[in-house]
């Protein structure tokens, strides 16, 4: 039982926090989101950056020339890319994607593309949402098929998949596809790989609401190689998945709502009303403990999911779902409650805090949302404490 | 960074586990795990117990007899008496004052008081809070003059918890009035049995008798009394208050009565209507972030560091979850909490004067409304959570 980071982790959130205050502002990120125009954010400054730090390939196996670290390196990582609110699809690809296939793709499907994560030639990206499913993963209307010469062709449409830049990296998408069942059979879901210059692959870029990019991908008969099977495998690798996104969403928010703290706590310093600075009115002061308060449970609460990961099936979900209930929480408060102690200037867009206010939505809102989670760990809700009444 | 405790923790927790479920009286865990009212000699029968093991210190270090264990072990221990049903253990002497005789007193004072203190025999009771000074301990106004080999002590303590069973009482007081409030309090341990000493019951809103007022009334105490300097007793203070900070939050006890929530739910029938039971969702999410920042705080300590900008949440979240699971409980029952039967709160009543038994339904409902009305203290007493949020802003903001 141990909550301190070794003296490698401790380099490693210096070596991030470092490259992310000096090249990536909040004036630089600005730019970034009015030259991104209706694509958004393009993410091909920050795929270098982090390409040149090594990072891609953190959670790729030492075997396949990654660096084989494992989820409280990819939270300290992700911590710090909050912290500066990078707009980059880091966790989709490095964490989300090479993860699925470091844990449930075939050998040959590794051998294929994690070499080429790790040294940043290829990205994978989960492409997940549909229009009907909300936040259900069991929800799955595109179809796989098998063609007469026995390969797999998905058609249907994900919506908000993580996307990176016109920057000569191939990437392909992981997409869960319905060989079989109704629309909500979690058992008839499998999972395949699409590149994106397969054919019959169209993709449409639009910004979200933090600015960063996300696209409509069409996929018409398109070419794709099973990566894990239905009946089961293919479900329980996309939760695995999508557990492994949702603490990284967890870990990004920390970062994220540390930087928005700072930030609330040097404005009210500054800030003079009625001829002293607002940090000496104790309704403020005492919004500002409830935002700490916030934030310390949401930072327990990352550690705790990052920490669950590896932990069997069941164990793992219901730590993520508490985890993501009270992240959810946790962001919504600070967040509204940042803006609201910055006062008119928070709700500007030039200035830095309605941006991390909108992050924290758009995480809040992504991989299930509070009340979906709550309704997760109300349903799993079991007598686990240990006691002997 | 590692969840699990190591091999050596789970074998002590072993031993622990099995020592209390070994030792803890079956009808002294029935009534905690049915929050009904314990006597003097439930809970002084456990202090004995655990003091003939030598645990009632259980946070003391080896050369003062304790166990010498550190704060990660005391964790395992607090969780293991608390799942076991054990009642809490009566801080005030072993958590509280015993601290502060180590750290201050002179080697009289800890022969003389510390061998009573761990056996269970002493009950020690807390003499800080003023008629007036609700959060503001500084502003004592308990007088205790010099007279030769002795103080004389004229004033008034409130809300001394069980007060009415103490043997002793360890008093904030003030020595010198002609300095800033802080600077003229002295720590004296005073004998209740000491002519001029009168303790009267409060009587709190759930019809129980928990608190205490305690008047001092030209009360003689020998000068060998005063632990440490004479108008140092603030710092002491200071220090008691440290060493009280973990467990405050008592997310042990939370955990269990998270249970017991979800047994009331079952047998009231609300714990499959889903409105309800979203809300002890949302509860078993609360208290299980309690523990990580819990753990995140001691992991801390053992390892030397201070972590004490997130310890000062711990109170406020603590009593905040104390509160919110006596009132889901209450919930769960609706109407059938409503009667107020003080003979109810005693194990074994069961309401055989009334044709159909406890007029609420189950008799387990009985406390859960006097429960409810009780822990509205949590919020309030050990610094009022309004003054820990001033506490956080200013390591926040200066």
């Amino acid at each position: 039982m141990d909550f301190d980071f070794s003296s490698d982790q401790a380099q490693l959130r210096d070596m991030v926090q470092r490259r992310v205050s000096k090249d990536y502002g909040f004036e630089h990120r600005r730019s970034l989101i009015k030259a991104g125009g209706d694509q958004g954010i393009d993410p091909t400054s920050s795929w270098e950056a982090l390409s040149g730090l090594g990072l891609l390939g953190l959670a790729v196996p030492a075997q396949y020339d990654g660096m084989d670290m494992g989820p409280v390196e990819a939270m300290v990582v992700m911590e710090e890319l909050g912290r500066g609110m990078v707009a980059a699809p880091y966790a989709a690809a490095s964490l989300m994607g090479a993860g699925l296939l470091r844990d449930h793709a075939p050998a040959q499907a590794k051998q294929a593309w994690l070499p080429k994560v790790a040294e940043g030639s290829a990205r994978v990206l989960p492409a997940l949402q549909e229009r009907l499913a909300r936040h259900r993963l069991n929800v799955v209307s595109t179809t796989a098929t098998v063609a007469a010469d026995g390969a797999w062709m998905v058609s249907g449409q994900k919506n908000l998949v993580p996307v990176g830049g016109d920057d000569g990296v191939s990437e392909a998408y992981v997409v869960p596809a319905r060989v079989s069942g109704a629309p909500d059979d979690a058992s008839g879901i499998a999972l395949f790989l699409v590149e994106r210059q397969a054919s019959g692959v169209q993709i449409k870029a639009h910004p979200l609401q933090d600015g960063s990019r996300a696209a409509e991908v069409v996929f018409s008969q398109s070419p794709a190689t099973l990566l894990v099977p239905a009946q089961g495998a293919g479900f329980d690798a996309l939760e695995h998945m999508v557990d492994i996104g949702i603490a990284a969403l967890c870990a990004e928010a920390v970062g994220t709502m540390d930087a928005l703290m700072a930030l609330t706590a040097d404005y009210m310093n500054t800030r003079k009303q009625f001829g002293v600075v607002i940090a000496s009115f104790q309704a403020l002061r005492h919004r500002l403990a409830d935002m700490k308060m916030q934030q310390e449970l949401a930072r327990s609460m990352s550690y705790y999911a990052t920490l669950k990961l590896t932990a069997p099936a069941a164990e793992r979900r219901r730590a993520i779902a508490q985890a993501k209930v009270q992240l959810g929480q946790s962001m919504r408060l600070v967040g509204q409650q940042a803006v609201q102690l910055h006062g008119g200037i928070g709700v500007t867009d030039e200035y830095a805090a309605a941006h991390y206010f909108k992050r924290l939505t758009c995480i809040e809102l992504s991989l299930g949302d509070t009340l979906y989670h709550m309704g997760e760990v109300s349903s799993r809700m079991e007598d686990s404490a240990g006691v002997f009444a | 960074m590692d969840l699990n405790f190591t091999p050596e923790q789970e074998a002590f927790r072993q031993e622990v586990r099995t020592w209390v479920r070994a030792s803890l009286p079956a009808e002294i865990s029935h009534k905690v795990h049915h929050a009904l009212r314990l006597s003097k000699a439930d809970q002084q029968g456990w202090a004995k117990i655990l003091g003939a093991k030598g645990w009632h210190g259980y946070g003391w270090p080896k050369p003062f007899g304790g166990p010498g264990w550190d704060a990660i072990e005391r964790h395992i221990f607090e969780e293991e008496c608390a799942m076991a049903g054990a009642p809490r253990i009566v801080p005030f002497g072993p958590v509280m004052v015993a601290p502060v005789i180590m750290a201050f007193g002179s080697p009289e004072q800890h022969e003389r008081f510390l061998p009573g203190i761990m056996s269970g025999d002493v009950w020690w009771s807390q003499g800080y809070s003023e008629p007036g000074s609700g959060s503001d301990l500084a502003s004592v106004k308990t007088r205790a003059e010099r007279q030769g080999s002795k103080y004389i002590v004229n004033g008034q303590k409130t809300w001394t918890t069980l007060g009415q069973h103490g043997d002793w009482i360890f008093c904030l007081v003030r020595t010198n009035t002609e300095c800033k409030p802080q600077a003229g309090i002295s720590f004296l341990l005073i004998d209740m049995k000491s002519p001029g000493v009168t303790v009267r019951p409060i009587i709190t809103l759930d019809g129980e008798h928990e608190v205490n007022e305690v008047f001092f009334d030209n009360v003689e105490v020998p000068f060998e009394n005063l632990v440490g300097q004479e108008n140092q007793g603030w710092t002491y203070a200071k220090y008691l208050l440290a060493h009280e900070r973990t467990n405050i939050a008592d997310v042990n006890r939370a955990k269990r009565e998270l249970e017991r929530l979800k047994r009331i739910a079952r047998a009231e029938g609300v714990y499959d209507d889903l409105r309800f039971r979203d809300q002890i969702a949302l509860l078993e999410v609360d208290v299980v972030a309690l523990e990580m920042m819990v753990l995140r705080v001691l992991s801390a300590e053992k390892g030397g560091k201070s972590a004490l900008e997130v310890a000062g949440l711990l109170k406020i979240r603590g009593s905040e979850i104390q509160q919110r699971y006596t009132e889901l409980m209450m919930l769960a029952a609706g109407p059938a909490a409503l009667p107020f039967l003080h003979e109810a709160m005693e194990a074994g009543w069961q309401g055989d004067q009334y044709a159909g038994g406890f007029p609420g339904g189950r008799v387990d409902n009985a406390p859960l409304a006097s429960n409810y009305f009780n822990y509205r203290k949590t919020s309030i007493y050990g610094g009022s959570n309004e003054v820990q949020r001033n506490i956080v802003a200013q390591t926040l903001l200066g």
